[in-house]
């Protein structure tokens, strides 16, 4: 099999997608547990961010009632169990199962065997009504599953074309994920609450850990977590798998192992200048948090334009809708 | 195993592991010590193995009124089935004879027509059968072959006799479940395969790729292969990928084809249009090509039997060979062996009644009690009236349906399909019926499974071996008795 139909192409890369989708949503709710346990009660943060930062308010208010509080209940619900929501945990997962069964013949026979145990494992543990201890465990086990596949996949898969479209579909995902973490960062609330100030490096600890990347901050930078220094580490280190750089420059090596890649490639290095030539440390300063918040959009529109060309390039929308003209 | 086997009979049946007087048949002896050598426990760790196995590795089929759930486990029973080497090249013998029979059945439909002239098969069941297709006519496939992989289901009757129960020419399934059976098998019960000579099936997939690539357009010998399927719904699906990755080809969809100017049919890649050479499609005729066949097909290709027309490329099995897949037609096989090949069959068929005919239907409607109604046309055991087992209302109305259409039917005595031990629940053993569906390769040569997929009915008395009505599966052993 030297080649990759259109549409496995398709399945491929939205299987990476789903997983670091998944791994990232896990991570997301059990950060977010873990950061108000540190916060006093008084912080008006909750879990409202992460209806925010994942873009999804609108749907929110639809299946929970408009108005409706984003209570711990209904916002974990949301994010995990809730199947009416296509960004849910479950969401998907059932997305990773989906499209695996799809491009089946392309991967080793038992790769199966850990899709199927790491459904079991989330339907049996990922109960509507758990305790937060329960939930953490499920959300740790969960998220060490799918790191595990992927660590799988990595050591076990052919490295072929499936393969860089599935990670070109895990670095896009990634990429994303990471603006949408470091926007979960609440510095208008902190600025205008003067009593927190404090635990302002504590968020700013969470964003890092929700981006697996407290350890490697503390033994690459060696200064105190502060807002700047986070954020230079998160968008640029290249040495931090994670980093928005470092997406993009994964995404921009498996675009070149891939046919036809010069429109992709030309939109991926359009985002990596961008990135390269912004100074984002500064943006962390407290006045600058809009601004922080419009290069975060642009960087999301960025990566919105390179999924599209790689759709357009890949997928076989392109020729089908020359055919359907001609036809 | 625990449950003793001095007392296990099967009263009145062929028992394909034991005789009537309890004793095992010849090379069945240490299958049997080295289970009842198990105790429960090790009887249960083996079920739970073999069940965790199945589950694992994704075995699934889909019972189409399933709902969303399209993923169901394939009930496998760890007691293997046994066939002596000696019978069974009989057997394979006789599938061979009959499948080359059948392909040139099919090309004579589709050219001169001789057959029917001589009055050997009717004329008006061949052009008035449902699976007649008369695009075909005159096309010349590769080898003069129609159907290259044919499933013909064997049963065994009370007194030992093998009998073809019908011939599956159309896309027959299941022989992904025969090598997974094995697989199971060697994981759950290594240790019977010490004492035992047992011919392997794991070839298949290479024979299968052999037979394919025979049929290349332009004798290229590195064709590219397409496994085209209905996609992920589908009840086999699971055997289509399966066969695909075995042989290194490609799986397909209908979207993913498309038939170009010069007639060639090129898949969407990654890297623009790529040429197909041969496709083992998975589709029915009729879903094939919405140029050629049903209009509303979106599952097919259009141009694709015009493009096999042109012989840009092969398929398999090709259209219009289902023909010869009729129950009626099938009544007409050992005519056809004789007919075409001067043998006499060395299989023979279940004796049917053609309700077309009515001398034989006013028998069948008379005797509805005692005989088993089966459409011409349906597969995987619909439309099937068991009369024994059916009730008056299913009687009448099937006499109505046969009054109504009489050449849609055909009625067979009710024959005691042969029984093997199966594990049944709280570890019993207890006899239940079975069939064997092997599998006849047909390009450039001709090449019959050893063996098969033996497929059990689970419910106690029933018959009825259908995965979608409550079947199971052996692994089938083809020994040497040394």
């Amino acid at each position: 099999m030297s080649t990759v139909l259109a549409r496995v192409a398709e399945r491929a890369y939205w299987l990476g997608r789903y997983l670091e989708r998944g791994d990232a949503t896990a991570r997301l709710v059990a950060v977010n547990g873990n950061l108000l346990l540190d916060l006093p009660r008084r912080v008006p943060l909750g879990w409202r961010p992460l209806i925010d930062i994942t873009g999804t308010a609108p749907l929110f208010e639809e299946l929970y009632g408009p108005n409706a509080e984003a209570t711990e209940r209904s916002v974990c619900r949301f994010m995990t169990t809730d199947t009416r929501h296509p960004g849910s945990l479950v969401s998907s997962l059932t997305g990773v199962r989906e499209n695996a069964r799809n491009i089946r013949q392309a991967m080793p026979r038992i790769t199966f065997e850990y899709i199927n145990e790491l459904h079991q494992f989330a339907r049996s543990s990922l109960t509507a009504a758990s305790s937060r201890l329960r939930r953490a465990e499920a959300l740790e086990g969960i998220s060490r599953r799918i790191q595990r596949l992927e660590g799988f996949l990595s050591q076990n898969m052919l490295h072929d074309a499936h393969w860089d479209l599935l990670r070109l579909g895990n670095y896009i995902e990634r990429a994303d994920m990471t603006t949408r973490i470091i926007d979960m960062r609440t510095a208008d609330l902190f600025a205008s609450h003067h009593a927190l100030a404090p635990f302002e490096d504590i968020q700013w600890r969470s964003i890092l850990r929700a981006s697996f990347a407290m350890q490697s901050y503390n033994a690459a930078v060696r200064e105190p977590v502060a807002a700047g220094r986070a954020l230079d580490f998160l968008f640029k280190e290249l040495r931090l798998p994670r980093s928005y750089l470092r997406c993009l420059e994964g995404a921009r090596r498996s675009l070149r192992a891939l046919p036809r890649h010069a429109d992709p490639l030309k939109q991926c290095d359009r985002a990596i200048r961008l990135i390269r030539s912004t100074e984002v440390a500064s943006l962390g300063e407290p006045n600058r948090s809009s601004e922080l918040t419009a290069f975060i959009d642009r960087c999301q529109r960025q990566l919105a334009a390179l999924h599209d060309t790689v759709a357009q390039t890949y997928f076989g929308y392109a020729t089908r809708a020359r055919e359907t003209k001609n036809s | 195993m625990t449950p003793d086997w001095r007392k296990y009979r099967a009263d009145g049946l062929f028992d394909e592991l034991v005789q009537a007087n309890g004793r095992a048949r010849p090379g069945a002896g240490r299958l049997l010590a080295a289970l009842a050598k198990l105790s429960a426990d090790e009887v249960q760790e083996r079920k739970t193995a073999a069940e965790l196995a199945i589950r694992a590795i994704g075995i699934t089929f889909t019972v189409y009124d399933d709902g969303a759930n399209i993923d169901r486990e394939w009930p496998f029973d760890i007691v293997p089935r046994l066939i002596l080497k000696q019978e069974w090249d009989r057997i394979a013998r006789g599938l061979e004879q009959r499948v080359r029979a059948l392909n040139a059945f099919i090309g004579d439909v589709y050219h001169h027509r001789r057959a029917l002239r001589d009055g050997v098969v009717p004329q008006d069941y061949v052009l008035g059968s449902r699976e007649y297709r008369p695009r075909c006519a005159g096309i010349d496939p590769p080898h003069g072959v129609w159907c290259h992989v044919c499933g013909s289901d064997l049963v065994r009757d009370k007194d030992g006799q093998v009998y073809v129960l019908e011939d599956n020419l159309r896309t027959p399934s299941g022989v992904s479940y025969m090598l997974e059976n094995r697989a199971v098998m060697k994981r759950v019960l290594p240790e019977l395969f010490e004492d035992y000579l047992i011919h392997p099936v794991d070839d298949y997939p290479a024979r299968l790729a052999a037979c394919l690539r025979s049929l290349a357009p332009d004798g290229n010998s590195q064709p590219r292969i397409a496994v085209l399927t209905p996609g992920i719904y589908n009840s086999a699906y699971f055997e289509h990928a399966f066969l695909a990755r075995e042989m290194a080809a490609e799986l397909v969809e209908g979207a993913d084809l498309v038939v170009g100017e010069d007639d060639c049919v090129y898949m969407r890649t990654i890297s623009g249009l790529e040429r197909v050479d041969v496709i083992y499609r998975r589709i029915d005729d009729l879903f094939l090509d919405p140029k050629a066949f049903r209009p509303d097909s979106v599952l097919g290709v259009p141009g694709l039997v015009r493009a096999w027309q042109a012989g840009k490329v092969a398929l398999a099995n090709a259209p219009g060979c289902g023909v010869a897949d009729d129950k009626v037609i099938y009544t007409y096989v050992p005519d056809m062996i004789r007919y075409y090949l001067g043998e006499e069959p060395l299989l023979p068929n279940v004796p049917s009644y053609r309700c077309a005919e009515k001398d034989q239907r006013d028998y069948v409607l008379d005797n509805l009690d005692q005989l088993v109604v089966k459409p011409a046309n349906e597969s995987g055991g619909y439309g099937l009236v068991v009369g024994p087992h059916a009730t008056r209302k299913e009687r009448e109305d099937v006499a109505r349906q046969i009054r109504a259409a009489p050449r849609n039917y055909i009625a067979q005595p009710m024959l005691s399909l042969s029984v093997a031990p199966t594990l049944v629940a709280n570890n019993a053993v207890e006899p239940r019926h079975l069939d064997l569906r092997p599998f006849i390769l047909s390009g450039k040569d001709v090449h019959v499974t050893t063996g098969g997929l033996t497929r059990v009915a689970l419910r106690k008395g029933s018959m009825v071996v259908n995965s979608s009505q409550g079947g199971g599966s052996k692994d089938t052993w083809v020994v040497e008795l040394e």
